[in-house]
């Protein structure tokens, strides 16, 4: 019984990262219709970023994740008044976006390689190793941390459903030609949009580089996991990534009860096909941001 | 007879004129110099060790230089070492083995390193009769395929497997451990995680009931989440903790281990355990006592001779002690030059007949190498087990006769 306890647990926390990994992702397709390749890369950028400012300047990683989410932010939004505006948008603009973001993805991923080699990094703090109890069992701080930390976007629902900006942003992803009309401007919502994905993504690649090691090609296998999300929460639903976070991971974690074990990331794959077979919307349907 | 004669010396001549060309484009002038190809992943995700491997083979030429080159045949040849960069990926380093062969035009070729790349550049090697001396590539299914020119200096991981479970059944037998104790035995599923459980699993069937295996699971390589794995492992109560991973794995996993509250009287992660990435990641006390196999130590060079020499050398020029890489990229230079002296010929077929017959003092534990033809030509000399230690060292704690220190067991952390 306890271990069936601790499984639940270990799915409620990683189901945390999961999410944390997959909003940014969620964000900019809801609201561009963008497939972000280079998704992958800013998470790679997050964890180094954090790597640099905890060797350096002995910046505590969760006490970094205002400047990470600054820079990010910014390279977000660069990269949007640089390159992605001027890319068709739509299913028209689809080739072409997925060839310039894998692109900047290589960069990245490249840059890396030539800065900080192909080893492996860590960032080790004092609790990287502590555990806390939970439920009768011990989990390791780090995670429960990441997990609190993963909450936080849900905020991103209540400001995207409450304020002004919110609901210009969920007005743009409707209807674009519309929002111009009545005094949008869309491009400068295109462009925060842009910049707030591409901070979470930074922010989920910190945190995970506060869970594993890393190195240049981090972040492929993740932005696997993310589609998974955001494509079983029904792409462009914030509240939907994250049940389909939990679902995921809950499926992941238990399936070892009757898999081996080196099967059981496939088991994600596996419900990812077997719901666009029965919901091609996703489970919790094609909403726009919530 | 009368009538037969004239037929036969057109073919005769116009064999000749076909064989002409091959012979002059590798024997028609004298040799000015022996032509060494290799390929090393110098970037992608391998580049790390690549650049080892390449310290190795460097080293290993630059002494052939520095004594006036390789004698053959009655002349001293420099070396000539063409190294290319196969970026990690199996497509690069069969365009440049290719390459190497047909267009720069080398005599013999260097392996590179990680199993997979190694599987796919040796049948370009294969395929065009050229000798290929390797030091990366550990699966023994690579030396299953009836090969001629392929030559493995590093031995199957199977014996990792097996050299561990000799220093375990030592302890036991020592009354250290239970018996019988219960095995978790994960392994990343690769050949190389395979031919670990492999070793253990042969191990603990001709142990006469000392060991049961009460987990059994591989692991996807890159992997997240190993709660569930460990739950299960917790669940079983097991004696000895038995994981082949890399280091990035290696990292997750005992960071979850020791989240998890877990400890074990035995814990191994293979040929992993002491990398200073590790010390670093996870911190010295939780490092300590964790026990790994690996092909080759530094410390080595207290009993064998050609360890020593090598050991020397490597610290003068690069600053540092080597690792087990430099030491097995090293060895495949000097084995190929060997066997070039001794043929006395930049012959192809007459170096590979001479690596078939090596039996050569090493630098590898056991002090000699021999390349096995029931084995696939790799050789088969035991691994090294050390166990990291609470002041930072890694004593040798097995085979006994290299051993440095005796080794702890069971793991003095899990009293506390």
């Amino acid at each position: 019984m306890q271990r069936l306890v601790d499984m639940a647990v270990s799915a409620v926390l990683l189901a945390g990262l999961y999410a944390t990994m997959a909003y940014g992702l969620g964000l900019i397709y809801g609201v561009l219709r963008i497939v972000n390749l280079a998704h992958a890369g800013v998470l790679m950028a997050g964890a180094y970023l954090g790597f640099v400012l905890h060797r350096r300047l002995g910046l505590d990683p969760y006490l970094s994740i205002p400047l990470v989410l600054a820079v990010t932010f910014g390279f977000g939004v660069l990269l949007y008044r640089g390159l992605v505006r001027h890319l068709p948008r739509g299913a028209a603009g689809g080739p072409q976006s997925l060839l310039l973001l894998f692109g900047v993805w290589l960069v990245l991923r490249n840059g890396a390689y030539l800065i900080f080699s192909g080893n492996d990094h860590v960032i080790r703090t004092s609790y990287s190793t502590r555990a806390v109890e939970v439920l009768g069992g011990f989990v390791s701080l780090n995670r429960v941390a990441v997990f609190v930390v993963a909450l936080v976007p849900v905020v991103l629902q209540l400001v995207l459903s409450r304020t002004y900006a919110g609901k210009a942003v969920r007005a743009v992803a409707q209807n674009a030609s519309s929002c111009t009309l009545v005094g949008i401007d869309v491009e400068r919502v295109y462009a925060i949009t842009f910049g707030v994905g591409t901070a979470l993504a930074g922010l989920a690649g910190l945190l995970s580089a506060t869970l594993f090691s890393f190195n240049p090609s981090f972040g492929t296998g993740e932005l696997l996991k993310s589609f998974v999300v955001v494509v079983l929460g029904g792409l462009g639903s914030i509240v939907g990534t994250s049940l389909a976070a939990l679902l995921l991971a809950v499926v992941e974690v238990f399936a070892i009860l009757v898999l081996p074990a080196y099967l059981t990331s496939a088991v994600g794959f596996i419900v990812l096909v077997v719901v666009l077979v029965l919901r091609p919307g996703g489970l919790f349907g094609q909403r726009v941001l919530g | 007879m009368h009538l037969t004669r004239p037929r036969v010396i057109p073919w005769l001549a116009a064999a000749l004129v076909a064989v002409a060309p091959a012979c002059r484009s590798r024997s028609g002038s004298a040799p000015t110099r022996v032509a060494i190809g290799a390929t090393l992943p110098l970037t992608g995700a391998e580049a790390r060790i690549g650049g080892f491997f390449k310290e190795g083979y460097q080293l290993a030429v630059d002494e052939v230089n520095q004594r006036g080159g390789l004698q053959v045949g009655g002349r001293k040849l420099p070396v000539a070492l063409t190294l290319l960069d196969d970026t990690s990926t199996q497509a690069t380093a069969v365009n440049l083995a290719d390459r190497l062969i047909n267009s720069d035009k080398v005599d013999f070729l260097l392996g590179t390193y990680a199993s997979h790349l190694v599987q796919a550049q040796s049948a370009v090697a294969e395929q065009n009769r050229v000798p290929y001396v390797n030091g990366g590539g550990g699966a023994t299914d690579i030396y299953r395929r009836g090969y001629k020119y392929l030559f493995g200096i590093i031995a199957p991981v199977e014996l990792l497997g097996t050299t561990l479970m000799q220093w375990i059944d030592r302890e036991q037998k020592a009354g250290k451990l239970p018996r019988p104790a219960k095995i978790a035995l994960l392994w990343e599923n690769t050949a190389h995680g395979q031919d670990f459980r492999k070793g253990v699993s042969e191990f603990v069937n001709t142990s006469g009931g000392g060991y049961t295996v009460a987990v059994d699971e591989s692991f996807e390589l890159g992997g997240k989440d190993f709660s569930a794995l460990l739950g299960a492992v917790k669940a079983a109560q097991v004696d000895l903790f038995l994981v082949d991973a890399h280091l990035p794995d290696y990292i997750t996993i005992h960071r979850q281990y020791i989240g998890a509250g877990l400890c074990h009287p035995v814990v191994s992660y293979g040929a992993r355990g002491s990398e200073k990435g590790a010390v670093e990641a996870l911190g010295r006390e939780h490092v300590s006592y964790i026990l790994s196999a690996v092909w080759w130590n530094a410390q080595l060079a207290q009993t064998i001779p050609q360890a020593k020499a090598f050991a020397e050398a490597f610290q003068a020029r690069y600053q540092r002690a080597p690792e087990w890489f430099q030491a097995l990229a090293y060895e495949s230079g000097r084995v190929l030059f060997t066997a070039i002296e001794q043929a006395g010929t930049l012959d192809r077929e007459a170096v590979r007949a001479k690596l078939a017959a090596l039996d050569m003092p090493s630098l590898l534990p056991g002090g000699r190498l021999r390349f096995p033809a029931d084995k696939g030509q790799q050789v088969q000399n035991s691994f090294v087990v050390q166990q990291n230690m609470p002041d930072g060292s890694s004593p040798i704690v097995f085979p006994a006769d290299v051993a440095t220190a005796r080794g702890v067991a069971p793991n003095p952390n899990c009293k506390r």
